[in-house]
């Protein structure tokens, strides 16, 4: 579903993926674990088609086609969902009213007509109750004045709204108690489908005891070092990220 | 370049065939006022930004072809569009005549032209001079009680030929302890050059309250200069929202005098600008004394090539302790092209007083446009939702309940006319 292939890319002066390559097929979770400046947050941005972001090299193809060529909104339409790590405020858009706006601009690429507008509110109620979310957030300004774990679980419903074929979840367990963490993972594992994969770029292992990974991948200085699978997660969290860097360089 | 002058001789004889009314020696004193002072040129501090030669040149070659006022028959539809698009008792100043056909009947609200009653006109400033001394009529009214709707004050012009001016000018008093609604809304269409000076004074006594929304929704290309000037009695209310969407030169005044304690005046605005347009507003609060409060907010929003103007002044007079006055003004701008000049003024002159102010500048956030992106929308639907966004707190806002459908739907056109203006 998702190659990638050497990929370099900078932002402003400083290179910060230097020759990446993944491959992610349907069906899969992986995790992408690192320390902090390791590229793993760039590299969840890069394919969602940030602009700061510059590729220099490499390839990433999504379902066979070249990723880069595509608008960040294109990119959106053809199934691929980035969860932020820092989820924007937008003050005096409803949060119905994105989601709504969301789904229809998914829909009329893949050429179906608009949502209904009483589907759409079952369909909105029905996930947030599954993630523990108060249904006036539907009518709340985007991410207004949430908390960050409400945040984390707004991001989560758009997810569950857009039904991605590639979901990347950028430290969607950062700042959450143990309540969100396992509604989010929750949420997560709901959209676990042999169609989909899902990406979750994370600091820490106890995200994956609730979302089983099928691979992890150890990220530093922007590349993959080391993958594996469920087992190397729990060997970082006990050894640290130095002991990995020493087996790498060895 | 040198502002042209006015053509005094031309403006006398315009004045000499006006009818000879209760109005007239009102007239000769504005013109005898307006000819030692002229007209305000960008050497006056006020007038730094706004440069008036094109309303100059308007009202000359108006007056050189005999000053004609226009018929106001062709303008039966556009009046019609405006008086159903929002519910109130209309006065309307069509081509600068009175109008009282749709008015209704609301026994609370009594109205007299000022030629049945001379009125004393404050001619302190040249504009109101110009607009005085050219002045066919003027209304008077008084608010005795709550009405059903909302007063309406429509000030509506075509210029088919030639080059046209129209004075408008309304004193509205509302009387002790009562609440009124007003909405004023100025509207101009038709080809040819056209200058609209409007004066409108408002008296909110004593306890009394007013809810009032400006609409200025002129062709673009077309001229305005629009004063309303509001004194507040002891705990008198205003609250105030205005919204320029058209207009190619505009200037408005908006003067708040706070003579008597317990006032609280809020009065905010909003100005979308593209290209060719130039919005100024200016605005001065006068805390006479105090505890009293008053608030501003603008926003702007442009894009093109385009200027407007903020200017936000508040006079805190010595012994007006208790003041708390704040003004806020942000603008938006979508293209290299487009400029603002923001400048708050606070001078006070009392100690024990509560004021703020703050301006921001900006383009819009390129992280909000990334995470909308992400979401699928192209990046021109993301931009709207944006600059919506931005605009909708202040329709939000709009103090009349009536005209909040009529605001929310100009606004938005508007709006979708701005964005689509330069390539995003």
């Amino acid at each position: 579903m998702l190659e990638i292939n050497n990929l370099r890319s900078r932002i402003g002066d400083t290179e910060i993926l230097r020759g990446l390559s993944l491959s992610v097929n349907a069906g899969e979770v992986h995790a992408i674990m690192g320390p902090n400046g390791s590229g793993k947050s760039t590299l969840a941005q890069v394919i969602a088609g940030h602009e700061d972001y510059v590729v220099t090299g490499g390839e990433v193809t999504f379902n066979g086609s070249n990723l880069l060529d595509l608008e960040p909104e294109e990119r959106a339409r053809e199934g691929i969902f980035l969860g932020f790590q820092y989820p924007v405020e937008i003050p005096g858009v409803n949060n119905a009213y994105l989601l709504k706006a969301a789904v229809n601009a998914k829909r009329k690429h893949q050429g179906l007509g608009e949502v209904d507008a009483f589907e759409f509110l079952k369909i909105a109620r029905e996930k947030m109750a599954l993630l523990g979310m108060d249904p006036k957030f539907l009518n709340r300004g985007v991410n207004e004045g949430f908390s960050g774990g409400e945040k984390k679980r707004n991001e989560i419903l758009q997810m569950a709204m857009l039904e991605p074929t590639l979901a990347i979840l950028d430290e969607t367990d950062s700042g959450l108690d143990i309540d969100a963490l396992k509604a989010v993972a929750e949420g997560v594992n709901t959209l676990r489908a042999p169609d989909r994969a899902i990406v979750l770029v994370t600091h820490y292992q106890r995200l994956l005891d609730y979302i089983e990974p099928d691979f992890v991948h150890v990220l530093s200085e922007g590349q993959i070092i080391l993958s594996g699978d469920k087992s190397l997660a729990l060997e970082l969290e006990e050894k640290g990220y130095d002991w990995v860097r020493e087996a790498a360089n060895a | 370049m040198k502002q042209p002058a006015l053509s005094i001789d031309d403006l006398r004889e315009a004045v000499m065939r006006l009818p000879d009314d209760s109005l007239t020696a009102t007239r000769e004193a504005a013109l005898a006022s307006l000819d030692e002072q002229g007209l305000p040129s960008s050497q006056d501090e006020d007038w730094k930004y706004t440069d008036l030669s094109s309303a100059i040149d308007v009202s000359n070659r108006w007056l050189a072809q005999g000053a004609k006022t226009g018929s106001t028959e062709t303008l039966r539809a556009s009046i019609k569009s405006v008086t159903a698009s929002i519910d109130a008792n209309w006065l309307i100043i069509a081509n600068g005549i009175v109008d009282l056909t749709c008015l209704g009947e609301p026994a609370e609200i009594e109205i007299k032209k000022f030629t049945d009653s001379a009125m004393p006109f404050v001619m302190d400033r040249p504009l109101a001079d110009l607009n005085a001394a050219l002045l066919h009529d003027g209304l008077r009214v008084q608010i005795h009680g709550a009405t059903e709707k909302p007063l309406g004050v429509l000030v509506i012009d075509e210029a088919s030929d030639g080059a046209r001016v129209i004075q408008a000018n309304v004193e509205i008093e509302v009387a002790p302890g009562c609440d009124a609604e007003i909405v004023e809304y100025q509207v101009s269409s038709g080809p040819a050059d056209h200058y609209a000076n409007s004066v409108i004074a408002l008296q909110i006594d004593q306890a009394a309250q007013v809810s009032y929304v400006r609409i200025q929704d002129r062709r673009i290309g077309h001229i305005q200069t629009a004063r309303l000037s509001v004194v507040l009695g002891a705990d008198a209310r205003l609250n105030m929202a205005s919204y320029d969407l058209g207009g190619g030169l505009v200037r408005n005044d908006v003067d708040i005098d706070i003579n008597e304690p317990g006032a609280d005046a809020v009065f905010n605005g909003l100005f979308l600008a593209g290209d060719g347009q130039h919005i100024d507003n200016h605005t001065r609060v006068d805390h006479r004394v105090g505890p009293a409060s008053s608030s501003q907010e603008y926003r702007g929003i442009l894009n093109g090539r385009c200027r407007c103007v903020w200017n936000g002044k508040a006079i805190v007079h010595a012994g007006a302790d208790g003041t708390d006055a704040n003004q806020a003004n942000h603008n938006l701008l979508l293209s290299d092209h487009a400029e603002i000049d923001a400048k708050p003024e606070l001078e006070i002159y009392a100690d024990d007083v509560k004021c703020s102010h703050g301006t921001t500048v900006g383009q819009l956030d390129e992280t909000a446009l990334f995470y909308l992106r992400s979401r699928g929308i192209n990046k021109r639907e993301a931009t709207q939702i944006l600059t919506h966004a931005f605009a909708a707190d202040l329709v939000t806002r709009a103090p009349v309940p009536t005209a909040k459908d009529a605001i929310t739907s100009l606004v938005e056109k508007r709006l979708g006319e701005l964005i689509q203006e330069e390539v995003l």
